[in-house]
């Protein structure tokens, strides 16, 4: 019996456990250390309908418990995608289910690129990325603005057949707004949460350590505020979570399902432990069993106030 | 590649901030070569990502790992208080190392400070079947106290500091017009700091040699799913620690610039 396993939006996954966009390549990058089919399913790297250089100059920088980075969505572009990265991922025997993140400058490129990746028949699902990009008319972050986040979900929504997933920005006032917002405009799951805008200071040059000044901050520093927010959205909205944020061990994973998050996602635990996603399988199957659960899912929200 | 837990041998200062630390891997040792590097799990866990460190020398016959490293922060810091007998995780080989399977060439290696770690393996594999002329430079004698642990013999060493506290006052690519002069080079393999490099590898095009540099890059993976240590080359972008460490330098360093390539690091 699989006590993991997890129907998330239709599909049937083997447990609840992804990886998160951006920290797990193209699937295959972590081949030599376990299978990927251990994983529930896999989020790869955020893609754009062209190829993209990402920033230039330092793009990492570590800090206690945590790190930065500021890639800048570096990606071969959706027609490389399409004809040679989703071909490899099923030639090398991957059967989870493969869920593609994809980006855009402006709503009308959102739209574009969930009307490519409708078409490809190996893409599970869609998750929305609109926890960085800038858009046209304003230069505000599409995660920020409910009113945007809440149109270009609908745009996209309205040329999608797929399961869509909004991942979320934490840099917001009210996420719980946002994630409501999205969820009228057509979102099948919010996932949570994106990194936090740092940044970090080299005293000796006076300069900023990333090339683009400003990173995403994750890692295990930032589990606690991840974790308040996948409470909060989970109990506001009736569509499924994905909690990410800081996940490192069985311990957080569990954590994160208490808190109302019915998939965790695994991130910059990868870096420090590749073998991350085997330890919380075998950590959960044992949790289920020594806790007397028929599935891992009686625990998700168990921690939300009666 | 391999995670694999490892016993410390030996960890010893070399001099001011250089160290040796000698490991036993019974798997990942079989599959190393020069050029290649290793991720090195820092025990403090608020030190979250791994170090990445260049391989010094393997002996496969004892499954001995060799690393020299230069404390530079807190993590490195933390390596030097490991102890014999001590388990240090490791994940590795990593990359693309130094090209050694040639035969009868004439072969220049240079390294310049910290790029001293890896020639050791590089000159040692090299000079089974080829002709290797060395060249070796640091700040000063303490930059290139290492050299002592190098297996020199039949292999012509050009020593060169800054401060002349050691060998030649000077610097490596003086030493290298000398031997572009004297001799028909057929290979060039480098690793030091980026500025260096990029001068060896523009005597090397200037002379028509065929030039490999090693570059260093701030990584979180290893294995190119961050996407932290991607550079610009002529090539287009490419993933230090996948593509490289090691690269042709013609793809990394244009003699006619037209856009800052590959020059992340300082």
């Amino acid at each position: 019996m699989n006590r993991l396993k997890t129907n998330f939006l239709g599909m049937e996954f083997k447990n609840p456990m992804v990886t998160s966009s951006g920290c797990f390549g193209f699937g295959m990058e972590y081949k030599d250390y376990f299978d990927p089919n251990v994983l529930g399913g896999i989020v790869v790297k955020g893609i754009t309908m062209e190829a993209r250089d990402g920033n230039y100059g330092t793009r990492i920088a570590e800090t206690p418990g945590g790190m930065l980075n500021c890639v800048g969505l570096e990606n071969p572009g959706v027609d490389y995608f399409e004809n040679v990265i989703v071909k490899n991922i099923k030639a090398a025997g991957i059967e989870c289910p493969i869920i593609v993140n994809i980006n855009g400058k402006v709503i009308d490129e959102y739209v574009e690129i969930a009307k490519r990746v409708e078409k490809i028949a190996e893409v599970d699902m869609i998750e929305l990325n609109i926890s960085c990009p800038n858009v046209k008319d304003g230069g505000m972050a599409f995660g920020a603005n409910p009113d945007v986040a809440g149109a270009v979900t609908k745009a996209v929504r309205a040329v999608t057949t797929k399961p869509l997933i909004v991942k979320l920005s934490p840099n917001v006032t009210d996420i719980v707004h946002i994630a409501k917002v999205v969820e009228a405009n057509g979102a099948d799951a919010v996932s949570l949460i994106n990194t936090l805008l740092g940044m970090a200071i080299d005293i000796k040059s006076k300069k900023p350590v990333l090339g683009n000044t400003f990173g995403g901050f994750s890692g295990p520093a930032v589990k606690p505020v991840a974790l308040r927010m996948v409470y909060q959205v989970s109990q506001n909205v009736k569509i499924p979570v994905v909690g990410m944020g800081g996940i490192s061990s069985t311990e957080d994973a569990i954590e994160f399902m208490m808190a109302g998050a019915t998939m965790v996602s695994l991130g910059t635990g990868l870096f420090s432990n590749p073998i991350l996603p085997v330890e919380i399988k075998d950590g959960l199957e044992r949790f289920c069993e020594e806790n007397g659960l028929e599935n891992i899912q009686e625990i998700v929200g168990a921690a939300h106030q009666k | 590649m391999f995670l694999e837990d490892c016993k410390i041998l030996e960890n010893y200062q070399v001099s001011e901030n250089y160290y040796l630390m000698k490991i036993e891997s019974n798997k990942a040792s079989q599959h190393s070569k020069a050029g290649q590097f290793f991720m090195l799990k820092v025990k403090n866990e608020i030190r979250i990502l791994r170090r990445p460190i260049s391989l010094h020398f393997v002996d496969k016959d004892k499954n001995i790992l060799e690393f020299y490293y230069e404390v530079k922060g807190g993590g490195t810091k933390e390596f030097t208080d490991l102890e014999a007998g001590e388990i240090m995780n490791i994940q590795g080989p990593l990359g693309k190392g130094f090209k050694t399977d040639v035969l009868d060439k004439k072969c220049v290696v240079i390294g310049g400070g910290m790029g001293i770690a890896p020639t050791k393996l590089l000159i040692n594999d090299l000079k089974k079947n080829n002709e290797v002329i060395f060249i070796a430079g640091g700040r000063d004698k303490n930059a290139i106290e290492i050299l002592k642990n190098l297996d020199l013999e039949g292999v012509k060493t050009y020593i060169t500091t800054d401060d002349g506290s050691a060998g030649e006052k000077g610097n490596v690519i003086s030493a290298l017009c000398k031997v572009l002069e004297e001799n028909k080079i057929d290979m060039i393999q480098t690793c030091g700091p980026h500025k260096m490099m990029e001068a060896v590898a523009k005597k090397a095009q200037e002379a028509e040699v065929f030039c490999e540099i090693s570059l260093e890059e701030k990584m979180a993976c290893g294995v190119k799913a961050c996407v932290g240590c991607s550079i610009k080359t002529l090539d287009g972008m490419k993933k230090v620690c996948h593509d490289g460490p090691v690269f042709d330098s013609k793809i990394i360093v244009d003699v006619n610039p037209k856009e800052n390539l590959g020059c992340n690091c300082n």
